[in-house]
C-alpha cells in the first residue's frame, strides 16, 4: 500500500533540492530548471491528494492547469533569459546588477 | 590787585552752585589780566611745541622762528607780569581740579615775588637761547626736534614756577626732568649721550622720590596741596612745631621722624636737581647735550629748580636742617671748585662751576641768607649762560678747523686751544665779563650776590661752634678757587699762543664770532652781567632790587667783617687771576706739579664716580644678578613647573579624550559600520541572496510556530 | 509488499536521486538530460497516484514541450556560454555552498516534521472520501470526468489558463524577436 505520507516525502524532497538550486546555482538555466523542480513537486502533491477526489477531480485538473502554467513560464523565462545574455553577455543572475539605462 | 584766594565751603556739595558763586567773587573783584598773561605766557612755549610737531619736513626752518617767537611772547609777557606782581601784591588763583572722597583738591597759579622773578628769568634767559641756537643748531639734523624738546622744556619750566599745587609742582617737574632727559640725549647715537641721559634720568629719579615722599607726608600731615597754605606767611607750616617728639600742625599732627623724612626727601629733590654732594656726578656728564641746551637747562635754569623749590618750602626747615643744607652746600661748592682746577674738558669746567655755584645758592639757604640766595641764583643764571655760549661758540669753531682739517682732537679740550683772543675779539670780551662776574669781582653781578652769601654766612657763622667756622672759610677758599680756575680757563683758551697751531703747524682754519644771531645773546647777557642791572651801587649788595624784593631786614655794617671779608676776598683773588694768568702763558712762576695726591684727587673729579661706579653699581648689578637668578631659577622654575603638570595633565585628558570619550563614538561607529557591511551584504542586488534571506527567515517562522 | 510498492519505492528514488543530480552537476548539458530522467520517473509516480492522464500531460508538455525548449535555448544561446558554463569548477559540495544546502535540509526536515504531524491519512475529508468510498480505484476510468469537469465546473478557470497560455507565448515570440535593424 502506497500511503500519501510517502508521496509528500517525495515531493518535499525535490521541493528542497529544487530550492537548493534556485539559491545557489550561477546559471539562470539551471535556476529555471530548480524552478521546475519545486513546481513537479507542488504537482506531484496535488496528484496524490486528488486521488481521494473522485467527484470532482480538482487535484489532477489543477494539477494540468499548474502544468501549462509551469510551460509558459519556461517559455517568457527563456526569452527573457536569452534577451539578457544578448545585454550582459552572461547569464548569471549575480552579476547583472545594472537597471536598462 | 586784591589777593584772591577763594576757599570754597568743603561743606558745599552743589557743584554747579559753587562754581556760579565762584565767578560772582571772581568778576567784579578780580583784573585777571596778570593771570591770563601768565597762562599765556607758559602755554605758548607748549604750542609751539606742538605746531612744530605738526610741521611738515624734518630741518624745516621755520620750526626755530616758531619757537622763537613764541618765547619772545613770553618773554614780553613776563616782564609785564613781573613789573606788576614786583614788590606788589601776589596774585593768586584757584580752580577745583578734583574731589577725592571729602577732600577738593585745588590746581591755580601763584604769583609772587620769587615765581614772577623766576618766570622773567627763565624766558629772558630762554629768549637769547634760542635765537643763538637757531645758528647754532642750523646744521643739524634733527633741528626741528630740537627745537620740539626745548620749547617743551620751556613749558614745562615756566609751568613749574607758576603752579601753586604740590602736586602740579611735582608733575611740572618730573616733566623739566624728562625734558632735560631728552636733550641730554639729543645726539642719541652717540654713546656716550646715551649713557649721560641715562645717568642723569637715574640720579633725577632718585631725586624725585625723595620729593614725592616729601609731598605725600606733607599731604598726610597737612591735607592740602597748596603752596599759600602751606609756605606761605602765617601758613600751616609755619605754624606747627615739634614738641616731645610729636610733629603738631593746626590740623593733625604726626610722629616727628616724619618731619625729618620729609626734609630728607625734600634735600634728596633738590640735590638731584641742583647736583649737590651726593647726587651731583650727572651733571658734568650731562654736557653731552647740544651746548645751548648746556647753557640754558644746565646753567641757568633747570639746576635752579632745586634752589627754587627751597625758596618755596623755606618755612619748613628747622635750624638743625638748615645747618645741614650749608653744610653740604659748602662742601659740594667746595669739592666742584677743586675739581674745576685741573679738568681739561671746557664744558666740564663749567659744569663744575655750575655745581660750586649752586653749592653756593644752597649754603646761603642754609645759612639764612635766603634772598642772597635767589639773588645769586639769579645773576648766576645770566653769567653762566653767557659762558656757556662763549664755550659754544668757541667748541663750534674747533669743531669746524678739525672738520676742515680732518683732525682727531676733541674740540672740547682746552689743551688744543690758546690765542683766541685775536680771532674771536667778540667772544673773548663776553667771556672775560662773565668770568669776572663769575669770580665776583667789582662792577659785576655776581660781586653784589656773591659778596652778599660770604658777609652773611661769616656774620652766621658768628656765634656758633668754632667748626661752623669752617662754612664761612670753605666759601671763602672756594671764592679762591673759582678765580683761579677761571682764570685759568680764560688764560688758556685766548691768552698765549694757539696750540693746535704748534701740534698741527699746517692746518687753515679761517674762525669768527658769527653772525648777529651769535653776537646779540652774547651782547644781551654780558649786559646782564654786569653791576647797573641790579643795583646803582656797585659795591653794596643790599641795595641791589633783587635782594631787598626778598629781604625786608637792612643789614647793619656794623661788623668789622662786613669790609673785610669782600676786600680780602677780591685782594687775593686779584693776585691769583695774575698768578694763573701768569702761569699758563708760560712765564713759568710757579709750575704744578701733575703727579701730586691732590692732583690726581681733583683730576678724577674725588673718584666719586668712580666709587659709584664701584659700590652702588656693582652693588645693584650683584643684587640684580640675584634677583635675576631667582627669578629665572625659582619664579620661572615654578612656572615652568606650573606649565610641566598642566601638560601633563592636558597629555593625559587628552588620552583619555581620545582613547575613552572618542573610542566610545568610534566603537559605535564601528558597530554601525559592521551593522551596515554585514547589512549591505544582503543588499548588493543579487537576487539568490534575497531569495536566501526571505526563505530563512521563513524557515526560521517555521521552526518557531512548530516547536 | 506489492509490485506497486516496489515500483513507487523505484520510481521515488530515480525521481529523489536524478534530482540531486541535476543539482549537483556542474555540467549544463548532464543536468538538462537527467532533468529528462527526473521528469519521466514523475510521471511514472502519476500512474502509480492513479492519475494516468496528468502522467500523459506531463510526458507530453514537460519532456516534449518545456524541455525540449530548454536545450533550444541553450543550443540557440552559442557556443561562447557552453565554454564559459563549463569552466565553472566542478566540486560537489565547495563552501560557498553550504548555506544553501543546510538552508534545503533543514527545509526538507521541517517538511517531513510537518508531514508525519498531520498524519495525512488521517485528516478529516480523506477519511471520509475513503468511508463513502469516493477515492479513485485503480480500475477506473477517470478521462471521461475530467474532461466533463473541466468544459463544465473549470470552465472559468481554464478559459483564464487559456488566456494567460496564449499571452505568455505571445510575450515570449516577442521578448526572443530579434531587434530592428540589429542584423
Amino acid at each position: 500500500m502506497i500511503t500519501l505520507t510517502d508521496f509528500l516525502i517525495v515531493s518535499a524532497a525535490l521541493f528542497c533540492i529544487g530550492l537548493y538550486m534556485i539559491v545557489s546555482k550561477h546559471n539562470a538555466i539551471q535556476i529555471l530548471i530548480g524552478i521546475e523542480l519545486m513546481l513537479n513537486g507542488a504537482i506531484l502533491n496535488l496528484v496524490a491528494f486528488g486521488k481521494f477526489d473522485k467527484i470532482n477531480n480538482g487535484g489532477q485538473i489543477f494539477a494540468l492547469f499548474a502544468i501549462v502554467l509551469a510551460a509558459a513560464t519556461t517559455a517568457v523565462a527563456l526569452a527573457i533569459i536569452l534577451n539578457v545574455y544578448k545585454k550582459y553577455r552572461t547569464i548569471d543572475p549575480g552579476r547583472i546588477n545594472n537597471l536598462k539605462d | 590787585m586784591g589777593r584772591l584766594n577763594i576757599q570754597v565751603s568743603p561743606t558745599g556739595r552743589d557743584l554747579e552752585g559753587l562754581i556760579i558763586n565762584y565767578l560772582k567773587t571772581l568778576i567784579p573783584y578780580q583784573d585777571l589780566s596778570t593771570i591770563y598773561f601768565a597762562i599765556a605766557a607758559v602755554l605758548l612755549p607748549l604750542f609751539a611745541c606742538i605746531v612744530n610737531c605738526c610741521l611738515p619736513g624734518k630741518r624745516n626752518k621755520v620750526s626755530g622762528w616758531i619757537a622763537t617767537i613764541a618765547i619772545l611772547v613770553s618773554c614780553i609777557l613776563s616782564i609785564s607780569i613781573f613789573a606788576k606782581i614786583w614788590n606788589g601784591h601776589p596774585a593768586h588763583i584757584q580752580q577745583l581740579w578734583f574731589i577725592i572722597g571729602s577732600t577738593q583738591l585745588y590746581a591755580g597759579i601763584l604769583l609772587n615775588n620769587l615765581s614772577a622773578i623766576l618766570l622773567l628769568l627763565v624766558s629772558v634767559i630762554a629768549l637769547p637761547v634760542h635765537i643763538y641756537s637757531i645758528a647754532y643748531m642750523k646744521n643739524d639734523e634733527n633741528y626741528d626736534r630740537y627745537f620740539i624738546y626745548l620749547s617743551f622744556f620751556c613749558f614745562s619750566m615756566l609751568a613749574l614756577v607758576v603752579v601753586d599745587s604740590m602736586a602740579l609742582f611735582y608733575a611740572f617737574w618730573e616733566l623739566v626732568g624728562f625734558s632735560s632727559y631728552l636733550l641730554i640725549g639729543f645726539w642719541f647715537t652717540r654713546e656716550k649721550a646715551v649713557q649721560a641721559n641715562k645717568k642723569a634720568f637715574l640720579m633725577n629719579r632718585i631725586g624725585d622720590v625723595g620729593l614725592l615722599t616729601a609731598i605725600i607726608i606733607l599731604f598726610a600731615q597737612y591735607h592740602t596741596f597748596d603752596i599759600t597754605q602751606l609756605f606761605g606767611d602765617g601758613g600751616l607750616v609755619s605754624q606747627s612745631t615739634i614738641t616731645n617728639g610729636l610733629w603738631i600742625s593746626p590740623v593733625g599732627s604726626l610722629p616727628a621722624i616724619w618731619q625729618y623724612v620729609a626734609c630728607g626727601g625734600i634735600f634728596l629733590g633738590v640735590a638731584a636737581k641742583s647736583a649737590q654732594f651726593p647726587l651731583h656726578t650727572w651733571l658734568p656728564d650731562a654736557m653731552e647735550g647740544p651746548t645751548s641746551v648746556s647753557a640754558l637747562i644746565h646753567a641757568a635754569t633747570m639746576v635752579a629748580a632745586g634752589v627754587f623749590l627751597l625758596g618755596r618750602v623755606y618755612p619748613i626747615f628747622n635750624t638743625t636742617e638748615l645747618d645741614i643744607l650749608a653744610v653740604i652746600g659748602c662742601f659740594t661748592a667746595f669739592m666742584a671748585a677743586t675739581i674745576a682746577l685741573t679738568q681739561n674738558d671746557l664744558k666740564r669746567i663749567l659744569a663744575y662751576s655750575t655745581i660750586s655755584q649752586l653749592g653756593f645758592m644752597v649754603m646761603a639757604m642754609g645759612v639764612g641768607a635766603y634772598a642772597s640766595s635767589l639773588f645769586h641764583l639769579v645773576t648766576h643764571a645770566f653769567f653762566k649762560c653767557l659762558l656757556f655760549l662763549v664755550a659754544g661758540i668757541v667748541i663750534h669753531q674747533m669743531q669746524h678747523i678739525k672738520e676742515d682739517n680732518d683732525l682727531d682732537i676733541d674740540p672740547q679740550s682746552i689743551l688744543y686751544m690758546g690765542g683766541l683772543r685775536k680771532k674771536l675779539p667778540f667772544t673773548f670780551i663776553a667771556a672775560v665779563i662773565g668770568g669776572l662776574a663769575l669770580i665776583g669781582l667789582p662792577f659785576t653781578s655776581g660781586y653784589l650776590s656773591k659778596d652778599g652769601i660770604l658777609i652773611q654766612a661769616v656774620d652766621w657763622s658768628d656765634n656758633k661752634n668754632i667748626l661752623f667756622r669752617l662754612v664761612p672759610i670753605g666759601a671763602i677758599i672756594t671764592t679762591w678757587l673759582t678765580a683761579f680756575y677761571v682764570a685759568r680757563l680764560i688764560v688758556k683758551v685766548f691768552f698765549g699762543e694757539f696750540k693746535l697751531e704748534q701740534f698741527h703747524p699746517h692746518i687753515k682754519y679761517h674762525i669768527s664770532d658769527g653772525g648777529w644771531k651769535y653776537r646779540v645773546p652774547l651782547m644781551l647777557l654780558a649786559v646782564a652781567c654786569l653791576f647797573p642791572l641790579f643795583s646803582l651801587n656797585p659795591v653794596l649788595y643790599e641795595h641791589a632790587w633783587v635782594f631787598t624784593g626778598f629781604s625786608s631786614t637792612h643789614l647793619q655794617r656794623i661788623n668789622i667783617y662786613h669790609t673785610i671779608v669782600p676786600i680780602g676776598v677780591n685782594i687775593l683773588s686779584l693776585f691769583l687771576i695774575y698768578w694763573a694768568w701768569a702761569v699758563y702763558t708760560e712765564r713759568k712762576l710757579l709750575i704744578f706739579p701733575q703727579t701730586g695726591l691732590l692732583f690726581h684727587m681733583s683730576y678724577h673729579e674725588w673718584y666719586i664716580d668712580k666709587v659709584y661706579r664701584k659700590v652702588i653699581v656693582r652693588a645693584v648689578m650683584a643684587l640684580s644678578r640675584v634677583l635675576s637668578w631667582f627669578d629665572r631659577k625659582v619664579i620661572d622654575g615654578f612656572i615652568h613647573l606650573l606649565s610641566t603638570v598642566t601638560i601633563a595633565i592636558s597629555k593625559i585628558a587628552a588620552w583619555f579624550d581620545y582613547n575613552v570619550i572618542d573610542g566610545i563614538s568610534r566603537l559605535l561607529t564601528f558597530i554601525v559600520q559592521i551593522t551596515g557591511n554585514f547589512v549591505r551584504r544582503f543588499q548588493g542586488g543579487k537576487i539568490q541572496y534575497y531569495l536566501f534571506s526571505m526563505l530563512a527567515i521563513v524557515l526560521a517562522l517555521l521552526i518557531y510556530l512548530s516547536v | 509488499m506489492s509490485l506497486a510498492q516496489v515500483l513507487f519505492y523505484v520510481m521515488a528514488f530515480v525521481v529523489v536521486g536524478s534530482a540531486l543530480f541535476v543539482a549537483s552537476t556542474k555540467n549544463l548539458v548532464r543536468s538538462i538530460f537527467m532533468f529528462f530522467i527526473t521528469l519521466f520517473a514523475l510521471a511514472g509516480l502519476y500512474v502509480l497516484a492513479l492519475a494516468d492522464f496528468i502522467a500523459i500531460t506531463q510526458i507530453v508538455i514537460y519532456v516534449g514541450g518545456i524541455l525540449v525548449l530548454i536545450l533550444f535555448a541553450f543550443m540557440l544561446s552559442g557556443k561562447e556560454t557552453l565554454n564559459v558554463l563549463q569552466q565553472q569548477k566542478s566540486k560537489f559540495i565547495s563552501l560557498s555552498k553550504l548555506p544553501a544546502i543546510l538552508l534545503a535540509v533543514l527545509f526538507f526536515v521541517v517538511m517531513v516534521n510537518v508531514i508525519t504531524k498531520i498524519d495525512a491519512g488521517n485528516i478529516g475529508w480523506i477519511k471520509q472520501a475513503i468511508s463513502t468510498n469516493t477515492e479513485i480505484k485503480p480500475n477506473e476510468e477517470m478521462i471521461n470526468n475530467i474532461g466533463i469537469n473541466l468544459m463544465t465546473r473549470y470552465l472559468l478557470p481554464f478559459e483564464a489558463i487559456s488566456i494567460l497560455l496564449m499571452m505568455a507565448l505571445v510575450g515570449a515570440a516577442h521578448l526572443s524577436r530579434k531587434e530592428r535593424g540589429a542584423v
